[in-house]
């Protein structure tokens, strides 16, 4: 849940009066955009991507026009432009306007919780514009403070003072920077970023202006709702399934999931956090998804969980594999029932499907659910191998990988023609 | 601004040593004691610990209690007044949910000075209110741990400190040793614990640290504990990517580090545990480089490549820890615990092919797992077949339904397309069983069938013609004569039935039809003498056939059983252990419930005297039915006893194939058709939660009275329509391709008769006009060529048998004559009802035009023809809405119904 650029940096600015530049959004008519270079003379035209997507300028997408006719080539240029970042592609839809800012100073200025100090933390240089990473430590002040009275004054002062930033921007920023702190805590924030802040010199004093806006919402959080932001705006961090399962979001079980493979062949429900990242490390590629249903969910919501789950992965599953380390509190009962009832639901809905299924798990009421799956199973007709907590997690792992290896050169055909598919 | 703490932090730490992170001196409040998780956990943590939980609280709740076996746990409303009521605490243990935890914690710090620490085990607490908790407890000289952890344990104290490491049974997996644990992964706190014992290690101390952005209790902590407890000799930290805790560890003891969740790298939002994102200093390979530097080592620890220092090991597979445990302890000099508890390798609890064959490799075979579990999967021997959840069953079947794009029904997930190509007592079978029977269980299940097919004497013979006599159509016939197949008739059967099952349910016997040692049971099972023996020898005949074509282990021992007690296998003991044999390995692999076998013989002795009340009284005698002496008939198939009863002859092999199939295509059309309404209703009247009242005779009835003329009796429209063209023509033998009739011109002068009528009757302004049968259909048309498929799958199943049918042939010429004369604009399928008339008018033609029958006694047989076939589908249902359905679950609710007066 991360929001980057000016579009909606702008808005969110506003709340707490922090100086900003002038923004238009895609919508700007060519007037506006005519105007807008009359008064700043030079106009930066950005791709609007939803979610977190960085380091624009160097992936050479953003302009800088001084005339229309720029000004309209690279807003064509730059509507659907698209960015990458490793394996993940994102296209833009819309661009920005954006009014330049004259500036001699440019400000780096970041909130987080650290690690490190266990506590909110200002990251601040007067050397911004540039990526953070790329600076050296003497360059940067990080400061961590009481998460009880906030970002104050003193702090940004004494940070700009102790790397000797020049005397005529420290006043400016401790007078705009503490409201920062009031966006971040009051919102939900995670992360907040601004970079450049460029210190405008409007004739008698500086003042800041954010150029650049980034920050993360904690999804634990509901403030961030109270900012009315449209729900299209981190609909693109999901696919349609993760958007299906997080309706199912409350604090009494997990429902994290994670697309891995689109085109995956084994189904894993894995319960608990470290399962999830074992299980999925190990499945790899063959994983559709990476997910984590623990924490003891009720029965209804983990059989509303395998119906989506079900839905949108077993069609193209060898193996649905369910998985867990020795639960502590969760009833393997009561979540083995559930997910033993979604695959029957599947089946009714949409027929039989060739599949062969391997668990692993300890916990609560463990051969109470392994005995109702296995009814499920053998009533449906599908092979199966169950283990125990008493056998490693990793060798279960890999059995279940044999198996999709199986079905991938033939096993399919067999279990179709013993379940009668045709 | 903190409180001074350990003088080594620049912020409060509390905890000097591991030994006293859960100790016998801790007393324990917990916030929201009877919410849903704190209920079923927190008995268990407070027996285990001796009795540690002090009160707990929830608003609203003050003067109940949780019991524990150590007495019950009081509950105030609030910690202000459980103090008030006299009791003392240093540890709150937070259950609420995540919008209250921070104020829950505000609360306990405020409202007690002397807590010392605070656990939180909630899941989705915010970052924000996570910071401003912590600096709370700064702020107060209280140590936090969690949120969303499962709290810490001691072994050697015997002490559980919220949430619920070890899980229902802490002992199993909390045994005391010499390594302390600090996992980000609850579960694998546990979960290695577990793993440590198969290599003889033991725990002091378990830190379920959570994973949340937050970690307040964090590794750097843990360490400096562990460094200070003379207990511990070792520690296991495993973490996950995310966050700076574990940078710059040190330790006086070796650790073994186990780092997961490379792939994590690639995530753009978090999954499974929220502080799990990492950035690009903090991920996972960022952090096996810190503790490889630490360890001095340049490679992961695996079995192949087990490299290690002194100082530890790093490993990324928790299955890896105890070897390497175990490898970097040797090094120091120091050995295992206690002898190794059992091993890791992969052992199988449960597993069933379920009838594909698997390569060597995978097909793992089950083994005694560990105690208790072994015990607990013992005691399951004891369920014997289905259990099967109930629901309401109104419009809804666990037996059958149509798939509404091919218009295939399945029955059993059969398709009727399929079960067509299987004989009538495969199918009868198959719909009780859900399994076809081999070719010995289908010469029993013929033997078994047709000895109760003669009704000679009997007073369903009676009842059933004068039920005919009084002019009634075959269902109703139908009816009268299962109405005296009531429960009192099937008893002594179903009885027999009870004792099979109660003799062969805890043995392993799979199969039957295989040999199986049932000598011990034979003694064993004295006390059924009378539900499997009989005074005469009346059961001789059936059971010579039934060994003579069939194994059953069922009926050895029956023989067997009665040598043994000097007495005669009773005949009801037969049809039981025919049907016994017949649905054994459908019971063990749990496809039906225990109910349905034993009513088996009671379904079976319905489905004999609905074939038998067919044939007209004068086709039953003392000795013979239609002809056939009793003995005989036992080796009959059951088709060819159908046939005979229809028709009152015998059917050649073509026939005989031709006839099985118009009963497959009958079978179901899924659970909405009236007749399937009719047979649900019943049963759901009777009360299938108790399945032993429902009376199965009466749900057959259900279905007979939801057949009519309509349903069931309009076979014959098309069979007449038929009639009606070919009355006049040369025909003598449908099955001869060479029949000399001119099928082209039939069909084109039939096709411009039809269009003319039609476009009068149209003109007229009726539009009420008759159309004529089983051509077009509402699915398969809209194409140039319309085709139905599943009458495209039975003309070639025809074809390749060398079966030839003209009417077939002239229903084909027909929708073609259609199309060209301009009556239609496409070419009209030919449905699959067309098939089941041609069939029958087939059977009938020859007889018809001899005389020896007439149109009457067609419409007579085709409609009984439809019962029969009907039956299987019918009995499928009854049985699954008696496992299955709720009592009263087909009615209809008065808000869902209409007045239309």
């Amino acid at each position: 849940m991360q929001i980057t650029g000016m579009l909606w940096g702008r808005k969110l600015l506003d709340l707490v009066e922090f100086p900003r530049s002038d923004v238009r959004g895609p919508e700007a008519s060519v007037e506006e955009i005519k105007g807008m270079i009359k008064k700043h003379k030079q106009v930066f035209i950005k791709p609007f991507f939803k979610g977190g997507v960085g380091k624009k300028g160097k992936s050479g997408l953003i302009g800088r026009v001084d005339n229309l006719h720029d000004a309209l080539k690279e807003k064509e240029r730059l509507y659907f432009a698209t960015h990458q970042d490793g394996a993940r592609i994102t296209k833009s839809n819309g661009v920005t306007f954006e009014g330049g800012v004259p500036a001699d100073h440019e400000v780096y200025f970041s909130i987080t919780d650290s690690t490190l100090y266990r506590a909110p933390c200002m990251t601040i240089t007067h050397h911004g514009g540039v990526d953070i990473e790329e600076l050296p430590a003497d360059k940067l002040a990080v400061v961590p403070f009481d998460p009880l009275t906030g970002l104050k004054a003193f702090h940004v002062s004494n940070a700009l003072e102790s790397l000797g930033a020049p005397s005529e921007i420290i006043s400016p920023l401790v007078q705009n920077l503490p409201k920062l702190w009031d966006l971040y805590n009051n919102y939900g924030m995670l992360m907040l970023e601004l970079n450049p802040i460029r210190m405008f010199n409007n004739g008698k004093r500086l003042s800041p202006v954010a150029c650049d806006f980034k920050c993360a919402f904690d999804q634990d959080d509901p403030a961030w709702k109270r900012l009315h932001l449209p729900d299209e705006l981190f609909a693109s961090d999901d696919s349609d399934f993760e958007q299906e399962i997080n309706q199912l979001r409350t604090y009494q079980g997990q429902s994290d999931v994670y697309v891995i493979n689109d085109e995956g062949t084994i189904t894993a429900p894995t319960f608990g956090g470290g399962a999830n990242a074992m299980v999925t490390e190990l499945l790899g590629e063959d994983a559709t998804i990476s997910s984590d249903f623990g924490g003891n969910p009720p029965y209804v919501k983990m059989n509303d969980i395998s119906k989506i789950t079900f839905k949108y992965w077993l069609p193209q599953s060898n193996v649905l594999f369910i998985i867990g380390g020795k639960a502590n509190n969760t009833d393997i009962y009561e979540t083995f029932r559930a997910i033993g009832d979604g695959i029957k639901w599947y089946f009714q809905q949409h027929g039989p499907q060739p599949l062969f299924v391997v668990v692993g798990r300890g916990g609560p009421n463990l051969v109470r659910g392994m005995a109702y799956l296995r009814d499920t199973l053998d009533s449906l007709g599908i092979p199966y191998r169950f283990f125990g907590h008493d056998s490693a997690m990793s060798e279960v792992i890999n059995y279940a990988r044999a198996v999709n290896r199986w079905m991938l050169n033939g096993g399919k055909d067999e279990i179709k023609k013993s379940m009668n598919i045709k | 601004m903190h409180k001074e703490g350990v003088a080594e932090f620049p912020y409060y730490v509390g905890i000097n040593s591991l030994s006293e992170l859960a100790t016998k001196d801790d007393k324990v409040v917990v916030l929201n004691i009877l919410g849903k998780e704190s209920s079923g956990v927190t008995p268990i943590s407070h027996e285990y610990s001796g009795g540690n939980v002090v009160f707990g609280t929830g608003p609203g709740k003050s003067g109940k209690s949780l019991p524990t076996k150590n007495g019950k746990i009081p509950v105030y409303n609030s910690i202000k007044e459980g103090m008030a009521a006299g009791h003392e605490f240093n540890t709150a243990v937070v259950y609420l949910p995540p919008s209250g935890v921070k104020d829950g914690v505000a609360e306990a710090v405020r409202d007690n000075p002397k807590l010392k620490k605070v656990i939180v085990l909630t899941e989705k607490v915010s970052v924000k209110d996570s910071r401003v908790m912590r600096a709370i407890c700064q702020t107060n000289g209280v140590d936090l741990f969690g949120g969303n952890c499962l709290g810490v344990a001691d072994s050697w104290n015997h002490v559980r400190l919220g949430g619920a490491l070890g899980g229902n049974s802490p002992e199993e997996s909390l045994i005391k040793g010499s390594v302390a644990i600090f996992s980000n992964s609850g579960n694998f706190t546990t979960t290695i614990a577990v793993y440590l014992a198969t290599a003889g290690w033991g725990t002091t101390t378990s830190v379920s640290s959570g994973k949340d952005v937050y970690i307040h209790y964090g590794p750097q902590e843990f360490i400096y504990a562990l460094n200070n407890d003379d207990r511990s000799q070792a520690a296991i930290v495993y973490c996950e990517p995310g966050g700076y805790y574990e940078k710059d560890l040190k330790s006086d003891k070796p650790i073994i580090a186990c780092v997961v969740g490379r792939w994590k790298a690639k995530l753009t939002k978090s999954c499974g545990h929220a502080g799990s994102l990492a950035g690009s200093g903090d991920d996972a390979m960022a952090k096996e480089e810190w503790f490889k530097d630490y360890f001095g080592v340049k490679d992961i620890y695996t079995p192949e490549n087990p490299v290690c220092s002194k100082k530890g090991a790093l490993v990324t597979n928790i299955a890896h820890i105890p070897e390497a445990l175990t490898k970097v302890m040797e090094a120091n000099g120091k050995k295992p615990d206690f002898e190794p508890k059992g091993d890791l390798s992969l052992k199988c609890w449960f597993g069933n092919n379920n009838g594909v064959k698997l390569p060597k490799e995978l097909d793992v075979q089950q083994v005694k797992a560990i105690e208790p579990y072994s015990e607990q999967i013992d005691a399951l021997k004891q369920q014997v077949g289905a259990q099967i959840s109930r629901e309401t069953l109104k419009d809804a079947s666990g037996a059958s339904k149509m798939d509404p794009k091919t218009q295939v029904s399945q029955i059993h997930n059969v398709s009727i397309l399929d079960a067509s190509n299987k004989t009538f007592e495969e199918n009868l079978v198959f719909a009780l069983t859900h399994n076809y029977p081999s070719a010995s269980g289908t010469a029993m299940a013929n033997a078994v069938l047709n000895a109760y097919v003669n009704q000679h004497g009997q007073a369903t013979l009676v009842a059933a013609t004068a039920s005919r006599e009084a002019g009634n159509s075959p269902n109703t016939v139908q009816a009268a004569a299962v109405s005296i197949v009531g429960k009192n008739k099937a008893q002594k059967a179903m009885k027999a039935a009870e004792a099979l099952l109660d003799i062969f349910k805890l043995t392993d016997m799979d199969n039957p039809e295989e040999k199986f040692d049932y000598k011990a049971l034979v003694k064993g099972a004295a006390s059924h003498k009378d539900a499997l023996l009989d005074a005469d020898a009346g059961a001789e005949a059936v059971l010579k056939q039934v060994q003579s074509k069939g194994q059953s282990v069922f009926i050895d021992f029956l023989v067997d059983f009665a040598k043994e007690h000097n007495g005669n296998v009773s005949k009801d003991a037969v049809v039981a252990a025919v049907w016994a044999s017949l649905a054994w390995p459908s019971l063990r692999t749990k496809k039906i419930s225990k109910h349905t076998l034993v009513r088996l013989p009671w379904y079976s002795m319905i489905y004999s005297t609905m074939v038998g009340v067919a044939a007209p009284d004068n086709q039953h005698s003392a000795d013979s039915f239609c002809g056939i002496k009793n003995d005989d008939l036992l080796g009959n198939s059951f088709t060819r006893t159908a046939f005979q009863a229809l028709m009152g002859r015998d059917a050649s092999e073509g026939e005989l194939f031709e006839f099985q199939v118009l009963l497959g295509l009958i079978i179901t059309n899924g659970p909405g058709t009236i007749s399937a309404q009719g047979s649900k209703g019943a049963v759901s009247a009777d009360g299938p939660e108790q399945p032993d009242r429902v009376q199965i005779n009466k749900s057959f009835i259900g279905f007979l009275t939801h057949t009519g003329f309509a349903h069931g009796g309009n076979g014959y429209e098309a069979a007449a329509f038929l009639i009606e063209q070919f009355k006049d023509s040369s025909l003598t033998d449908p099955a001869d391709s060479k029949h000399g009739v001119d099928l082209e011109k039939l069909a084109t002068d039939y096709a411009k008769w039809y269009g003319s009528y039609k476009k009068e009757q149209k003109g007229l302004g009726r539009l009420d006009y008759a159309k004529i049968p089983c051509v077009n259909h509402p699915v398969f048309k809209g194409k140039d060529v319309n085709v139905d498929p599943r009458e495209e799958y039975v003309s070639k199943l025809f074809k390749d048998k060398g079966l030839y049918n003209v009417f077939l042939d002239f229903y084909h010429h027909l929708v073609e004559g259609l199309f060209k004369t301009k009556v239609t604009k496409n070419v009209y399928c030919v449905n699959v009802d067309a098939v089941i008339a041609v069939i029958l008018l087939k059977m009938v033609w020859s007889d018809y035009k001899k005389g020896s029958i007439k149109e009457e006694d067609i419409e007579w047989a085709s409609f009984m023809a439809f019962l029969f076939g009907r039956m299987i589908g019918c009995a499928a249902e009854i049985d699954d809405h008696t496992n299955r359905g709720k009592n009263m679950d087909t009615r209809t609710p008065a808000s869902k119904v209409a007045y239309v007066g």
